[in-house]
């Protein structure tokens, strides 16, 4: 579980994230919504310390990672998987290299046991038979789903998935985000999703904080969402043409 | 001022960073190794190529500048061996190399920095600084002397080939010349200094790579501020080494 209390974040004289409280539970996918540029991937980065917020504590299972020493903090981050935007994978790696990366610097197991961690993760995205190519050899969606298997790969308690959808086919977001939720619910997972993508909202937003102008603007499930008459979500709704695929 | 002391404390932060105690060593000695390849022996081409022709042009030039027949033609190969060994080698390759090397250092890190790859190595608990960094300033620290020595056997080389093939200098007065009042200090000096530059035109690309903010311009302009910092960096410091040690 995590717990957001009170997180604020200035950039100069702009103020990006303003008192933001929320509980991110285990087993849950948690989903982050808002406008470009509301706050929301900021938030993330503050979460798992790429950005240090100005006030404000994050517990992780009542660990106060604000709080913590970088040595303290190394620990919690090994429980940490976070996919990026772009995937960020290692060029210089190969689709096997980039998921055992992790399990190489976090952690103590033999190299055997490393390459059946890896073989399992990569069967698990359905990766297995590109285990050998590069990241420049793969399609926007595997490289979604390295990322992901090289997030999970060190067993993580916590997840984060900054924008998995972006740059996607519907069909295909419809499988990574399908991925996100069975991978939450089988390894009991705190997930958070960071998205605009309305349609990850409905599939799979088991708890749904919308953020605006970096204010905790709502919060609610996907059913809560549809019914709400909040102006703000609607028009955030509204714009985002939502509910025009099918699940495949 | 105030910019230029802040980029200043910046450097030294990253580097206390970069060599700060690895997570794995395992991971930074496999590092290590790659890093010698392509810093080093990558390089091997462009550094005999430059060489030879450096070690050439010194011979054809030194002789073009001797008019007195006081000045025996011997000098010729003496010339060229001590041009060689105090200046070109160490000094015009740290240059070729911080182009090559630097430009490739900083596009590299800066790149990895866009595309969150820095940020990805971050939240996986490791140094960022650490895993990118000081394998490279190692490996070019470790490999540059090395570098230079085959760069001085080349130039060298490069002149005896036209002590051979021309009558500009005959290869008896040559090879006399080469061998005339050889001091080891000055190849020490030599290999002391191409070390000092070898964590320049690492340490300098690094920094700006791994600052790098934005997109494909900010990188590209990042790679070149790195070569073109290290490289004035190389001059002052060499102007000071010799300063120092020389005289």
């Amino acid at each position: 579980m995590i717990e957001v209390k009170g997180l604020s974040k200035t950039f100069g004289d702009k103020q990006v994230l303003k008192d933001i409280s929320a509980n991110f539970e285990a087993g849950v996918t948690s989903l982050i919504i808002g406008a470009s540029g509301s706050g929301k991937s900021t938030l993330a980065r503050c979460l798992v310390g790429l950005i240090e917020p100005d006030q404000g504590e994050v517990l992780y299972d009542g660990r106060d990672f604000v709080h913590m020493t970088t040595k303290e903090r190394k620990t919690v981050r090994k429980e940490i998987g976070f996919l990026f935007q772009g995937s960020a994978l290692f060029d210089y790696f190969t689709v096997r290299e980039n998921v055992r990366f992790p399990l190489d610097i976090l952690t103590d197991m033999t190299s055997k046991e490393k390459e059946m961690r890896v073989d399992s993760v990569l069967e698990r995205v359905e990766l297995t038979d590109a285990h050998a190519l590069y990241p420049s050899e793969l399609s926007g969606g595997m490289k979604k789903r390295v990322g992901i298997a090289r997030a999970i790969s060190p067993s993580p308690r916590y997840l984060f998935c900054d924008e998995p959808n972006s740059g996607l086919d519907p069909q295909t977001s419809i499988v990574i985000d399908a991925l996100i939720q069975e991978i939450t619910k089988e390894n009991e997972m705190t997930t958070l999703v960071i998205t605009h993508d309305m349609n990850s909202v409905i599939e799979i937003g088991e708890y749904i904080m919308f953020i605006h102008y970096g204010e905790k603007w709502w919060e609610g499930t996907n059913k809560e969402i549809m019914q709400t008459d909040n102006k703000e979500i609607l028009d955030f709704v509204n714009a985002s043409g939502m509910m025009t695929r099918k699940r495949v | 001022m105030a910019p230029f002391l802040f980029h200043l404390g910046k450097y030294f932060i990253l580097m206390w960073r970069a060599f700060s105690r690895p997570e794995k060593l395992s991971i930074y000695r496999r590092r290590l190794l790659d890093e010698m390849v392509s810093l080093g022996l990558d390089s091997l081409g462009i550094i005999m190529v430059i060489s030879v022709f450096m070690g050439a042009v010194i011979t054809i030039q030194t002789a073009a500048n001797i008019d007195s027949a006081f000045i025996p033609t011997y000098t010729i190969g003496f010339t060229t061996r001590q041009s060689t060994i105090l200046e070109f080698s160490p000094t015009i390759m740290a240059l070729i190399l911080a182009g090559k090397i630097g430009s490739n250092i900083a596009s590299e890190i800066g790149l990895m920095r866009v595309t969150e790859q820095i940020d990805a190595l971050e939240i996986m608990g490791v140094n960022s600084s650490a895993y990118l960094i000081l394998p490279k300033i190692v490996a070019a620290v470790l490999i540059s002397p090395f570098l230079v020595i085959i760069s001085m056997f080349v130039s060298i080389g490069g002149g005896y080939l036209i002590a051979l093939f021309t009558d500009i200098v005959s290869v008896s007065n040559y090879e006399y010349g080469i061998q005339l009042d050889f001091r080891l200090y000055h190849v020490v000096y030599a290999l002391s200094k191409s070390a000092v530059f070898a964590f320049i035109f690492t340490s300098v690309p690094s920094y700006h790579g791994y600052y790098a903010a934005g997109g494909a311009l900010e990188v590209g302009k990042a790679s070149t501020r790195g070569v073109v910092q290290s490289s004035i960096i190389i001059l002052v410091v060499n102007y000071f080494i010799t300063q120092i040690f020389l005289i």
